[in-house]
C-alpha cells in the first residue's frame, strides 16, 4: 500500500493548526459544549500540565504502540487527541471532563470489558486516578504522541480538500505538447508519452517490423494468431494506409468483441451458478455475456453500455439486448440456503456485491470499503455508501422468456412445422389401417392378456394436513393447489376389489402449475419424500401396516440420504428426492412384503410425510396398484376407464362411440408399428422450437428467483447500518450519490428518474446510471478516465493508472494524468465510442515501436514510461484459442449456452463459469476466480501450465490435428524440411533458422525411429505431433512481441 | 523486479544449468540478490516465518458437517441430570430446524478420562483416546453462522462469505513450499462418492491471492491430479527429446527478448513439471510403506480404509515438504457427514469408526518418525451441535455456531493442554471465548506467523486472514 506523499502536503497546512492550537481546537468540538463546565479553560491549562508530566507517558508506555503506533488496534489511535476524541469501533475513547463516562478510563479501572491494557498488569492505582483526573481537566494533548503523527481524518464529512484529489476533477482541457512533434508513423498519443520520456533523456525505439506488428495486433484484437496469409498482405500493402487497413480489418471482425468481451467479463465478475453449497447452475446466465461480445462488436457507446448494465430492464425493456445487459448485476454470488437468522444480512451482502462491483467497475473506486466505517482512505462516509446502496434495495435476479432473434425464431419455427407435417400423416393413415384390425378385435370380446399393469387407484379421501386442496384429474392424479406447508403430510385412503395386491406404485407427476414444473412445490421443482406407509385391510374392517420392500425408482438424488430407500426409513431428513430432474414425471414402487388379498375388496390407507425440507411436497401425486405379478415400475398402466370398458366387450355390451373410440386410443398404443411412427412424432415434437429464451436478468418487478430461504427475497428499504450490523440500523437510506462526485450542497435531484405511474420500476438505477455519465456535474469525468485506461492496459500491459480498479488515494495515480484526461475528453468527443479510442491508441509509435531484443540497457523508467515494451504473456483463454487456431479445429459457433467440457472446441470465452467447477486448464493459467471485480490479472509461471503443454489430453489431440493439417499443406511425405517451414510459418509467421531447422529435423528423425520401433503405423505425423507440442510450449508462442 | 540486475548471460548460464527454482532462489538469496526479484520468479519459494516456530507444515482433518463436542471432547455431565428438560428461552433459530427442537439430551456414549491429563472421551474414539496428552484441547471456540456453507467459509477463510483466501493459501503466501516436485497445498475430500464439503472448492480457494495459492484437490477417483500422465503417444525417451529441443529453441529465442526473467522462469517449470510427474505419484503411493506401518493406519480394516489411506498420504506429503494438507471426514449432504440431525447414535458412531483408527496412527506415527514436532494436527469442523435434542424417532442434534471444540496436536502445542469452557450444558462458550480469527492467529502463530503482518494488499487495504477486528493468538496451548 502506498501513502502519497502529495496528498499529505495538501493537508498540512490545516493539520499544523490543529496541532498547534490544542486548546482552541478542544472548545471548538461541537459535541463538548453542552457538557463544558464554566470553568472549563483553567482546567484545560492544568490538564496540560499533568499531561505534559504524567500522563503523555503513560499513554506512550501503555498504550500507543497498539493504539496508533505500530498497530491501530479496535480501530483506535491515540496518538492524536483528535483521534482520541474520534475513537474508534466501541465509539469516542473520552467525554472530556467526565471521566466516568470515558471508555478509556473504564477500561483501564477493570471496570469494563475488555480490561486494558491487553495482555498485560492491570496499571497501578494511583496513575489510574490520574488519567481519571486529567480526563476531567479536559484530556488535553501538548502534542502528538507520536512525532508528526496527523490526526486521523474525519471520514464523515467531505472536504474541500478531498475534493483536490486528481481523479475527482472536471477533465483537464489539455492539448497534446505544442513543443513535441508528432513522430515518423505515430500521432498525437506519442506527444504526450515523448514529452515525458524526454524529461528522462528518453525517447520511443524504431516502428516494429510488419511480422511484429501484425502479431501484436491480432493477438491483442483478437486473441489468435494472424495466419501467413495475412501477414503476407500486410507485406505486400504499400499503401501509407497499410496498418490502419489492419486495425479496421481485425476491429471489424467478430472475433474482437469475443477477445474483448473477456477482459470485461473479469471486472463484472461474471460467473453462471450461485455459489455456496448448492452452486446451482443460473440458466441464462450467458446472455450477459452474450451482451458484452455483441456490444463491443457493434461499438456501443460506453455510455449506452454502462447504462444498460445499470438498468437495461428500465430503459429498455422490451429489448432482449438491454434485459440481458442487466446480468451485470446479478453476477455475484450468492447462498441459496439461507436461514432464518441469516436472511437479512444476506441480503445486504447482495446490495453490496452490486454496489461495490459498480463502483470498481465504473469508477475505479473501492466504494465497498465504506460499509462498516466512513471509507479509511477515500472521502465515502459510510453514510453516501448506504444512500448509494439504497439504488438496488428492490432489485433482484429473474429469469424472463424473451425473443433472442425474432426472425431466426420465426424461421425455424416454419421449418419445424413443415418437418412436422409428414411424420403426422404417416400416424393417421397407419391409424385407419388399423381401425378393421380393431373390430375384429372388439367383435370377438377384446380379448386382453392380463399382462402385468398397473392399475389407477380411485380415491375416495385424500387429504392434506397443512390444508392444500386437491383437483382430480383426468388421468387419476390430484393436483395440489392453495397452501403448500412448510412440512406437510398427505392421507390416502382407496378401496379396490382387486385381488392379490403385489405392489403399489406412487408417481409424482410434473405439472405447468408448479415451480419448474415440479414435480414438487418447493421453490426449485423439488421434492422430499421423509416417509411413506401403507396400512391396509379388509374393506371395512380392522386395517393393519403393510412392510414395503424392494423399493424401484425412475431417478433419485443421490443414493443415500435422498433415495427412494431413505423414504421407508425414520429419519425425517433423509427421504425421495429428484434434484435437478425438475419439470418430469417421476415414479416409485414398492413390493409388498406379503400379497393382500380380500375376497370382499381391500382398503388402502396411504400416508406420504414431507418431512425433509421446508415446503418440498408433491405437487401431483397419483398412485396405482398392481395384481398378482412381481411388481414392475415400468410396466404399463390401465386407467380405470379403460378397465371398465374391457369388462363391457367381455360382457358383449354394446359401446357408444365415444366409448369405442376411448379404447381405441388406448388400443392403438399396443401396436409396435404405431408407437414406432408415433415416435417419431414426439420426438419431432419435443424439438419443437419455442422462439423464445430463458434468460437471467437482474431488475424490479419481475419475479424474483426464489431459493432455499427462511425470509424474504428482497425488503422494501434500506437503512444505514451501524458498522454494517443489521441489527444496528440508524435512518432509513434515501438514494444519493457519492458527495465528492456531485456539486458541494450534494444534491442528487437533477438525475434521479420518476418512473411512470404503475411501472414495475423505482427508477432509481436509471438514476445511477445517469450521474456516472455525467461529465459535467456527475461521475462521468472519473467514468471515463477509468474506462480509456482499460483499454490503454490491454494494449500496453500496464494501464496509464497501474491499478485499473482503484483510482483512490490507495491506487497508483496516473503516469501520464495529461494523456489520461485527453484520451477521456477524445472517448466523449466520439459519443463514448471506444473503436475510435482503439483505433488512436493502436496508430500511436508508442504501440508500434519494436520490441526490445533485451532488458538490459532499459531501465524499469523506460518501461514506466512505455518507451520500452517487454513482451506480453498471453492469457489462458488466448492461449487456448490459438492452440485451436493453428490446429484447424477451432469451432467459431457464437453465442448461447456454454459449456463445461474441456474437449469443447469453441473459444474459451463460450466455457460456462459454473462456480464449483470452473475449467482447470484456465485456472492454471491465471483467470480469477469470478467473486469479485479483477481490474488485472497475475501473471504466474509454474509448473502446471507446463504439465498442461505436456500431458493435457486436449493439447496431445489438438498437436495432432496441427502435425496433419501441417503435413496436408507442406505436401511433402519424405522430406521434413518444407513441413517444419510450414509449421513455423503458421504458428510463429516466420521461417525457421537454420539452426531451428536442423534441429527440427533431427528431433524428427528421433521421434519417428523411436515410433518405428514401437510399431506406430504413422511414424512421421506422430513425430510431428511430438514437434507441434514444442511449438505449443515454446516462449515464444506465449509470449508476443 | 529489478532484471538490469541481471545480465543476459548470467540468466541463460543459470536457466541452461538444469537447477531448479529452489536453487535458482536460494542462489539468489546467497548473492543477496533483492529477494523480491526472487519471489516475483516463484511466488513459492520458500521464505523465512517472521519468528522462529516448531511447525512447519500442517494437516488440518476436517471433522466435516459440524460434529457435536458435547459428545466428543467437551463433557458435560450436567447433561447427564438435565436430560430431558426444557431449556428455557432457547431461541429455535438458533439451530436449522425450528420445528423440531427437543429437550436436553445427555450424551449417549461412555466416557472414561484417559492419559495423565486425565482428560474425558467418549467410547467413539478408543484409539484417539490414547493420544489426548498429545493434543491441547480449545473447548470455547464459537463462530458467526448456523448454515453449512457460510460456516465452513467461516472457519477456512475467515468470513462467512464465499471468495477469500484460505488459511492453507494464506500459509502458502506466507510460507512458500519446501517442495520443488510436489504441490504446495494439497486437499483430500471424501473418497466414497458422499461428495465435497458444502461450499466446494471454494472452500480451498486462494480468494484475491494468486491462483497458485489455492489447494491442489486431489481427485478421490482416477488421476489424483491432472495432467501428471504424459498421453499414450509419448514415452519418457520421446518427452524427454521434446523437453530438450523446448530448451534449446528457448534459450535462442531467449538471447535476443526481453522479459529475460520470465522467460527463463518458465524454461525451468518445464523441467519442474518433468520431476513432478515422477514425484507425485510416488509421494502418493502407499503401497510403498511397510506392512506394520498400513496395518497401524488400519488400511486393512474395510470400515476405514479409505481414511486411512488419506492420513498416510498426508503423513507421505508431510515428510516430503508439502506444506498444508487438507483432509475432509464426511461428504455433503445431511447425514453423509458428522451433520447428524438425526441418530446421533448411528451418525457418530459410524464417521468415528472411519476416522478414529486412522488420526490416532497419524498421531503416533509422526511421532515415531520425529515428525510430530515440526507438524500440526489439527482436529476442527465447522460448529459445534446444540445440547438439546432435535426431535425425531432416533434424535440427533442441530447446528450451534455458539460453541464448538478444536484440538491440535504437535508443532510446538502443549499437549494434555485444555484451554476454555462452555457453560455446564456446553450451550455457548463461556469462559476464554476464542473466536474463529483467534483460532485462525494461533494457526499462523504456530508456523511463526503474525497474522497482523501477514498481509496482502488488495482493493486499496492491506487484506489479513483475521481481517480487521481484534484477533488474539492462544498462547496457552504453546509449549
Amino acid at each position: 500500500m502506498r501513502f502519497l506523499p502529495q496528498l499529505l502536503c495538501l493537508r498540512t497546512a490545516c493539520v499544523t493548526l490543529i496541532c498547534l492550537s490544542v486548546v482552541s481546537s478542544a472548545f471548538s468540538q461541537a459535541p463538548e459544549k453542552s457538557k463544558l463546565p464554566p470553568d472549563h479553560a483553567e482546567r484545560m491549562a492544568k490538564g496540560l500540565v499533568m499531561f505534559e508530566q504524567n500522563i503523555a507517558g503513560v499513554l506512550k508506555q501503555h498504550c500507543v504502540k497498539c493504539h496508533g503506533g505500530e498497530k491501530t488496534r479496535a480501530d483506535l489511535d491515540l496518538a492524536t487527541r483528535e483521534g482520541l476524541l474520534k475513537g474508534g469501533e466501541s465509539g469516542p475513547a473520552v467525554v472530556p471532563f467526565h471521566a466516568d463516562e470515558s471508555l478509556i478510563y473504564k477500561l483501564v479501572a477493570h471496570l469494563d470489558e475488555p480490561k486494558m491494557p491487553s495482555e498485560a498488569d492491570k496499571l497501578p492505582d494511583d496513575v489510574i486516578t490520574k488519567i481519571k483526573l486529567w480526563i476531567d481537566h479536559g484530556a488535553p494533548y501538548d502534542k502528538p504522541l507520536i512525532a508528526g503523527k496527523k490526526p486521523p481524518r474525519d471520514g464523515s464529512v467531505v472536504s474541500a480538500t478531498d475534493r483536490q484529489w486528481w481523479a475527482f476533477q472536471p477533465l483537464a482541457k489539455v492539448a497534446p505538447p505544442a513543443n513535441i512533434a508528432v513522430p515518423a508513423g505515430g500521432n498525437d498519443v506519442d506527444r504526450f508519452i515523448l514529452a515525458k520520456a524526454a524529461e528522462k533523456g528518453l525517447t520511443l525505439p524504431k516502428i516494429a517490423d510488419h511480422r511484429q506488428r501484425l502479431r501484436r495486433a491480432a493477438f491483442d484484437l483478437h486473441g489468435l494468431p494472424p495466419t501467413p496469409e495475412e501477414l503476407a498482405k500486410f507485406q505486400t500493402d504499400a499503401s501509407p494506409e497499410a496498418w490502419a487497413t489492419v486495425v479496421d480489418r481485425l476491429l471489424d471482425n467478430p472475433r474482437y468483441g469475443e477477445r474483448w468481451a473477456r477482459h470485461w467479463l473479469d471486472v463484472a465478475r461474471f460467473a453462471e451458478s450461485h455459489g455456496f453449497e448448492h452452486d446451482y447452475d443460473r440458466p441464462g446466465a450467458w446472455a450477459f455475456r452474450d451482451f458484452v461480445i455483441k456490444a463491443l462488436n457493434a461499438d456501443m457507446p460506453f455510455r449506452q453500455f454502462t447504462h444498460w448494465q445499470l438498468a437495461g430492464d428500465e430503459l429498455a425493456p422490451n429489448d432482449p439486448l438491454a434485459l440481458s445487459a442487466t446480468g451485470f448485476l446479478g453476477a455475484g454470488v450468492f447462498p441459496t440456503q439461507i436461514t432464518a437468522n441469516e436472511v437479512e444480512r444476506t441480503r445486504y451482502d447482495a446490495l453490496d456485491d452490486m454496489l461495490s462491483t459498480t463502483s470498481s467497475a465504473f469508477l475505479g473506486l473501492t466504494v465497498g470499503c465504506a460499509r462498516c466505517h466512513d471509507h479509511k482512505y477515500d472521502p465515502i462516509p459510510t453514510r453516501d455508501y448506504y444512500r448509494m446502496l439504497s439504488t438496488f434495495t428492490t432489485t433482484v435476479r429473474s429469469n424472463v422468456d424473451v425473443e433472442l432473434d425474432p426472425e431466426k425464431a420465426r424461421a425455424e419455427r416454419q421449418a419445424w412445422e413443415v418437418a412436422l407435417a409428414p411424420l403426422k400423416e404417416s400416424v393417421t393413415q397407419y391409424e385407419a389401417d388399423l381401425q378393421s384390425k380393431f373390430n375384429t378385435w372388439a367383435k370377438a370380446g377384446g380379448e386382453f392378456t392380463a399382462e402385468a399393469t398397473w392399475t389407477v387407484l380411485e380415491l375416495t379421501d385424500l387429504k392434506s394436513q397443512a390444508g392444500a386442496k386437491f383437483t382430480r384429474q383426468d388421468d387419476g392424479s390430484y393436483l395440489a393447489t392453495g397452501t403448500n406447508g412448510n412440512h406437510d403430510t398427505y392421507t390416502a385412503t382407496a378401496t379396490t376389489k382387486l385381488r392379490r395386491l403385489t405392489g403399489l406404485r406412487l408417481e409424482a407427476l410434473a405439472d405447468p402449475s408448479m415451480p419448474q414444473k415440479g414435480p414438487g412445490r418447493a421453490p426449485n421443482g423439488n421434492f422430499g419424500l421423509s416417509r411413506i406407509t401403507v396400512r391396509a385391510g379388509q374393506a371395512g374392517g380392522e386395517i393393519k401396516p403393510v412392510n414395503l420392500t424392494k423399493p424401484q425408482v425412475t431417478f433419485e438424488q443421490n443414493n443415500s440420504s435422498l433415495s427412494i430407500a431413505a423414504s421407508l426409513d425414520d429419519n425425517p431428513s433423509s427421504g425421495w428426492a429428484v434434484d435437478p430432474q425438475f419439470g418430469k414425471d417421476h415414479a416409485a414402487a414398492f413390493t409388498f412384503a406379503e400379497p393382500i388379498d380380500f375376497a370382499e375388496g381391500t382398503q388402502l390407507n396411504i400416508t406420504l410425510e414431507f418431512q425433509v425440507n421446508g415446503q418440498h411436497n408433491i405437487g401431483r401425486p397419483r398412485l396405482a396398484v398392481i395384481s398378482d405379478v412381481e411388481p414392475n415400475l415400468k410396466a404399463d398402466t390401465l386407467p380405470m376407464a379403460v378397465a371398465e370398458l374391457l369388462q363391457k366387450l367381455k360382457a358383449n355390451t354394446a359401446l357408444t362411440d365415444t366409448e369405442r373410440n376411448t379404447l381405441f386410443d388406448w388400443w392403438k398404443r399396443r401396436d409396435a408399428d404405431w408407437r414406432a411412427r408415433q415416435a417419431k412424432v414426439d420426438e419431432h415434437l419435443a424439438k419443437s422450437p419455442k422462439g423464445t429464451t430463458s434468460i437471467l436478468i437482474c431488475g424490479e418487478g419481475y419475479k424474483p428467483m426464489r431459493h432455499h430461504s427462511q425470509g424474504a427475497d428482497f425488503f422494501e428499504q434500506t437503512f444505514i447500518l451501524d458498522r454494517g450490523n443489521t441489527d444496528r440500523k440508524r435512518d432509513v437510506a434515501s438514494q444519493s450519490f457519492l458527495q465528492v462526485l456531485m456539486p458541494a450542497g450534494g444534491n442528487e435531484q437533477p438525475w434521479k428518474v420518476a418512473p411512470p405511474d404503475g411501472s414495475r420500476f423505482s427508477g432509481r438505477r436509471s438514476g445511477l446510471a445517469n450521474w456516472i455519465t455525467d461529465v459535467d456535474h456527475g461521475a462521468g469525468a472519473l467514468a471515463a478516465r477509468v474506462i480509456v485506461n482499460r483499454l490503454w492496459q490491454h494494449h500496453f500491459g500496464t494501464g496509464l493508472v497501474s491499478t485499473p480498479n482503484d483510482f483512490g488515494q490507495t491506487g497508483a495515480k496516473p503516469s501520464h494524468p495529461e494523456l489520461l484526461d485527453w484520451l477521456a475528453g477524445e472517448l466523449i468527443r466520439h459519443d463514448w465510442q471506444l473503436k475510435p479510442i482503439h483505433r488512436l491508441l493502436m496508430a500511436s509509435a508508442t504501440y508500434q515501436q519494436a520490441s526490445a531484443a533485451s532488458d538490459e540497457d532499459a531501465s524499469d523508467e523506460a518501461v514506466a514510461l512505455f518507451v520500452h515494451r517487454r513482451p506480453q504473456r498471453l492469457e489462458g483463454e488466448a492461449l487456448r484459442d490459438s492452440l485451436l487456431a493453428i490446429s484447424g479445429k477451432l469451432d467459431p459457433a457464437m453465442y448461447g449456452p456454454g459449456t463445461k467440457e474441456e474437449r469443447s472446441l469453441r473459444r474459451s470465452i463460450y466455457f460456462t463459469m459454473k462456480r464449483s467447477q470452473l475449467i482447470g486448464s484456465m485456472v492454471v493459467f491465471d483467470q480469477p476466480e469470478p467473486l469479485i471485480s479483477q481490474g488485472s490479472r497475475p501473471v504466474t509461471t509454474v509448473a502446471p501450465q507446463a504439465l498442461l503443454l505436456m500431458n493435457g489430453p486436449q493439447v496431445r489431440e489438438w498437436a495432432e490435428a496441427f502435425a496433419r493439417r501441417t503435413e496436408a499443406e507442406a505436401n511433402s511425405p519424405t522430406d521434413f524440411a518444407p513441413t517444419v517451414q510450414r509449421l513455423f510459418a503458421t504458428s510463429l509467421n516466420r521461417p525457421p533458422s537454420n539452426v531451428e531447422l536442423t534441429e527440427a529435423t533431427a528431433f524428427l528423425e528421433h521421434e519417428s525411429a523411436s515410433y518405428v520401433r514401437d510399431g506406430n503405423n504413422a511414424p512421421r505425423t506422430m513425430a510431428l505431433a511430438d514437434l507441434c507440442q514444442v511449438i505449443f510450449a515454446l516462449n515464444e508462442f506465449a509470449y508476443i512481441d | 523486479m529489478s532484471p538490469s540486475l541481471w545480465s543476459r548471460r548470467e540468466w541463460l548460464q543459470r536457466a541452461g544449468g538444469g537447477c531448479g527454482y529452489l536453487a535458482l532462489a536460494s542462489m539468489l538469496a546467497q548473492e543477496q540478490r533483492a529477494s523480491a526479484a526472487a519471489e516475483s520468479l516463484n511466488p513459492l519459494a520458500p521464505k523465512e516465518p517472521h519468528f522462529p516456530a516448531k511447525a512447519k507444515s500442517v494437516i488440518w482433518i476436517f471433522m466435516n458437517g459440524g460434529p457435536s463436542h458435547v459428545d466428543t471432547w467437551d463433557y458435560r455431565p450436567e447433561l447427564v441430570k438435565r436430560d430431558g428438560q426444557t431449556l428455557a428461552d432457547f431461541d429455535n433459530k438458533t439451530g436449522f430446524f425450528p420445528d423440531a427442537v427437543g429437550g436436553l439430551m445427555k450424551s449417549p456414549f461412555e466416557w472414561k478420562q484417559h492419559g495423565e491429563s486425565g482428560t474425558w472421551a467418549p467410547d467413539l474414539f478408543p484409539h484417539l483416546s490414547q493420544h489426548v496428552d498429545k493434543m491441547a484441547f480449545i473447548h470455547s471456540c464459537y463462530t458467526n453462522s448456523n448454515n453449512h456453507s457460510p460456516a465452513l467459509f467461516m472457519m477456512n477463510t475467515g468470513v462467512t462469505r464465499m471468495g477469500n483466501p484460505c488459511v492453507g493459501s494464506w500459509v502458502n503466501y506466507g510460507l512458500g513450499s519446501v517442495s520443488d516436485s510436489l504441490p504446495s497445498f494439497v486437499v483430500m475430500s471424501d473418497p466414497l462418492n458422499r461428495g465435497l464439503p458444502k461450499g466446494n472448492a471454494l472452500n480451498w480457494g486462494a480468494g484475491f491471492l494468486p491462483s497458485i495459492y489455492q489447494g491442489t484437490w486431489m481427485k478421490p477417483q482416477g488421476e489424483p491430479i491432472d495432467n501428471l500422465k504424459p498421453p499414450a503417444a509419448l514415452n519418457t525417451d520421446r518427452q524427454r527429446a521434446q523437453l530438450d529441443l523446448l530448451a534449446t529453441f528457448n534459450k535462442q529465442h531467449l538471447q535476443h527478448s526481453a522479459a529475460e526473467s520470465e522467460l527463463a522462469a518458465r524454461i525451468e517449470s518445464f523441467e519442474l513439471a518433468f520431476r513432478m510427474q515422477a514425484a507425485a505419484p510416488e509421494a502418493l503411493d502407499i503401497t510403498r510403506e511397510p506392512d506394520n506401518i498400513q496395518k497401524l493406519y488400519g488400511i486393512d480394516q474395510k470400515h476405514c480404509t479409505h481414511f486411512a489411506a488419506q492420513c498416510l498420504r498426508a503423513r507421505r506429503l508431510v515428510e516430503r515438504g508439502v506444506r498444508f494438507v487438507q483432509i475432509y471426514s464426511g461428504g455433503m449432504d445431511n447425514q453423509q457427514s458428522w451433520d447428524c440431525h438425526a441418530d446421533l447414535v448411528g451418525n457418530h458412531r459410524g464417521f468415528a469408526l472411519e476416522a478414529d483408527q486412522p488420526i490416532a496412527a497419524l498421531l503416533g506415527d509422526l511421532k515415531q518418525q520425529g515428525l510430530l514436532d515440526s507438524t500440526l494436527v489439527i482436529w476442527a469442523g465447522e460448529f459445534g451441535r446444540l445440547p438439546v435434542a432435535q426431535k425425531g424417532a432416533k434424535p440427533g442434534r442441530d447446528h450451534n455456531p455458539h460453541a464448538f471444540t478444536v484440538w491440535m496436536a504437535g508443532g510446538g502445542m502443549k499437549g494434555g493442554t485444555h484451554y476454555g469452557e462452555t457453560d455446564d450444558i456446553g450451550m455457548r462458550a463461556a469462559v476464554n471465548k476464542v473466536s474463529v480469527r483467534d483460532f485462525h492467529a494461533t494457526i499462523l502463530a504456530a508456523l511463526g506467523l503474525d497474522h497482523e503482518r501477514l498481509i496482502f494488499p488488495f482493493q486499496g487495504l492491506d487484506q489479513r486472514l483475521t481481517g480487521v477486528e481484534q484477533a488474539s493468538v492462544v498462547k496457552e496451548v504453546f509449549a
